[in-house]
């Protein structure tokens, strides 16, 4: 008994064997592809910056200061102020926090019901037309409805906006997942799971899942770019997080009352924004070419 | 081709009343009981509970999903929570002008994105190619109200080149198109990426087809190759993909018409759920909904006019 149940770790280790021998390739690749490199370094620079937003900021945020009202950058205040006289680097740095992690949040967790969900359908042949079907019945959706929705029920506010971008990044990475997966399925040590009887739950998230891993991984990060993009865009027209929150979109919207005599306000969280994407799409863009050469024209 | 048409309708349905469900349950969720606000803030406890029984909201949700659906059939979308007028007449003079910011916007750019697309495919590889993918990269990761505020600011408020507030008519008028300039560009703007993105792939897998080859051998020019045979065959995918990302578009329309207040369907959507008016946002977002299936629903249609292989399928 005992050298029974041994034998399936001996000869399926549980982190699958290919996945493992490509992971060096996939980054000595990335590595030679110098847009992609300044796109990360760029990301993890704007990442620590969200992260240590609260300890290097050099003013408090929410602080108003009417005499420094729509001041121009100077040497106190970098960025200059905002129509509150609040210091802008200080905004500017919570509000990559507050943006970032509405779009991570979101990402991960509409990443996770979408894999979650692609898996089914991909493992057990009965669940893949209701599943696919919703899928696609979502995924013909503009994803700003989601949002429109969502704000109408709940309100507009940080929750309904990252619940709206959560449901909108479900329907794509459960498609992606369910490719990925029916491509791994029809390999043998799939097959091999089966004969020596493991469970289907054991197979499909010790062994399918690290298999398709990469791709899930590579369309995570393009969704993320368009989660950000999206996120900001709604509280732009005021349905996502509400003044006086620091976030990119918001504090863009708010700078619009003020765009023509001081357009800094407005400029410098959507210069922000658009940096942020810009990068997510290149780094996921390179992922894409390295993981899926056949994509590449 | 009938049996597609008639195929696609049918599996349109589940879907028509997915939507409609959602709309009816915008309704049902909120804090709001719709009794109370007809009634008026004056009303007695009885009266309240006869505009109740007479509104059909003493049934079952079973029930109430059917008065719905049998209202929303015959076009009667509720009442304004806020104006107290119909919700159908509001949407109604909202509509033209979407339509007209999302035609005005298509017009310029994607006939500009498909030049570009088909540029850069024709010079892959050199440098043209590389600055117009670029750009098409930097299009797709640009804020669309970045884009909006800077038009705002240098064309219409530095150079006074064209008015950015609402709409000035019709569009045979001069008003009325001068209106429309500044919004449609952000609109289009936001959607020329996209566009040389997807000829650009289109075109250089057709490029490499074995036809062109036979076009090549036989001595035609390469530039009737690339526009005459090539480029033919690849905007049939540009087609179908630019009929599918109308939803991508519809998302933009939303943000441009709040930012340029123009009065289309999005902006009165996003008015109506800020100021808490659920009828007339359950009304726009059901509307949005529909006219969405409806365009996806004709772009399939036309996708198998134009490509038999689809109908042979």
């Amino acid at each position: 008994m005992t050298e029974l149940s041994a034998t399936p770790a001996a000869i399926l280790p549980d982190d699958a064997p290919t996945e493992r021998l490509k992971r060096p390739t996939i980054w000595r690749k990335l590595r030679r592809d110098k847009a992609a490199m300044l796109a990360t370094g760029f990301l993890v620079l704007v990442v620590a910056l969200g992260v240590l937003a609260p300890w290097i900021a050099p003013y408090d945020p929410y602080d108003n200061n009417l005499r420094m009202m729509l001041k121009p950058p100077s040497e106190a205040h970098w960025l200059g102020n905002d129509g509150q006289g609040r210091d802008m680097v200080s905004r500017l740095l919570f509000g990559i926090r507050t943006t970032l992690s509405m779009g991570l949040l979101a990402v991960l967790a509409g990443g996770s019901i979408g894999a979650i969900l692609g898996l089914l359908a991909a493992y057990f042949r009965a669940m893949e037309g209701p599943i696919m079907r919703v899928v696609d019945v979502l995924l013909s959706f503009p994803s700003i409805l989601f949002g429109l929705a969502i704000a109408a029920v709940l309100g507009a506010g940080t929750t309904s906006i990252t619940i709206a971008l959560t449901v909108a990044a479900v329907p794509s990475i459960a498609r992606i997942t369910r490719g990925a997966a029916l491509v791994v399925m029809q390999q043998e040590f799939i097959s091999a799971c089966r004969a020596i009887g493991m469970s289907d739950m054991r197979i499909m998230f010790r062994h399918l899942l690290p298999n398709c891993a990469s791709t899930i991984f590579v369309y995570l990060t393009l969704q993320l770019g368009q989660t950000i993009l999206l996120g900001a865009a709604l509280s732009f027209i005021g349905l996502g997080a509400q003044p006086p929150t620091a976030e990119l979109g918001t504090m863009a919207a708010d700078g619009r009352n003020f765009l023509f005599f001081a357009p800094h306000v407005s400029t410098i969280p959507s210069v922000a924004i658009f940096m942020i994407v810009l990068a997510f799409n290149v780094l996921g863009d390179a992922l894409r070419d390295v993981l899926d050469p056949r994509l590449r024209q | 081709m009938l049996q597609h048409i008639a195929h696609r309708l049918l599996i349109s349905v589940p879907v028509l009343i997915g939507v409609l469900l959602v709309g009816f349950l915008l309704l049902q969720v909120v804090p709001t009981d719709p009794a109370t606000v007809m009634a008026g803030p004056t009303a007695t406890h009885q009266e309240i509970e006869a505009i109740r029984e007479a509104m059909g909201l003493n049934e079952p949700v079973i029930v109430q999903f059917g008065i719905y659906l049998g209202r929303v059939l015959q076009g009667d979308l509720g009442r304004s929570m806020i104006s107290n007028t119909a919700v159908a007449t509001e949407l109604g003079n909202t509509v033209g002008p979407t339509v007209e910011l999302m035609v005005a916007s298509l017009i310029w750019a994607v006939p500009l994105g498909i030049l570009l697309g088909t540029l850069a495919a024709v010079r892959r590889g050199k440098l043209s190619d590389r600055i117009i993918m670029a750009v098409s990269v930097a299009g797709v990761s640009m804020p669309i109200f970045w884009f909006g505020l800077m038009l705002i600011q240098y064309a219409g408020f530095h150079w006074k080149l064209f008015p950015f507030q609402g709409r000035g008519g019709p569009l045979w008028t001069l008003d009325g198109l001068n209106h429309i300039v500044l919004p449609a560009l952000t609109l289009g703007g936001v959607f020329i990426g996209p566009v040389a993105r997807m000829t650009r792939t289109s075109l250089l897998e057709v490029l490499g087809s074995d036809f062109v080859r036979t076009a090549r051998a036989k001595g035609v020019s390469e530039r009737r190759v690339v526009v005459g045979h090539a480029l033919r065959n690849s905007l049939i995918p540009v087609v179908t993909l630019i009929g599918l990302q109308i939803g991508f578009l519809l998302g933009g329309a939303v943000v441009t018409e709040t930012m340029f207040a123009w009065p289309g369907v999005g902006r009165l959507a996003v008015g109506a759920i800020v100021s808490a008016d659920y009828a007339l946002a359950q009304g726009a977002i059901l509307v949005l909904a529909l006219s969405f299936l409806l365009v996806n629903l004709v772009v399939d249609v036309l996708y198998a006019f134009l490509d038999p292989r689809v109908r042979a399928r």
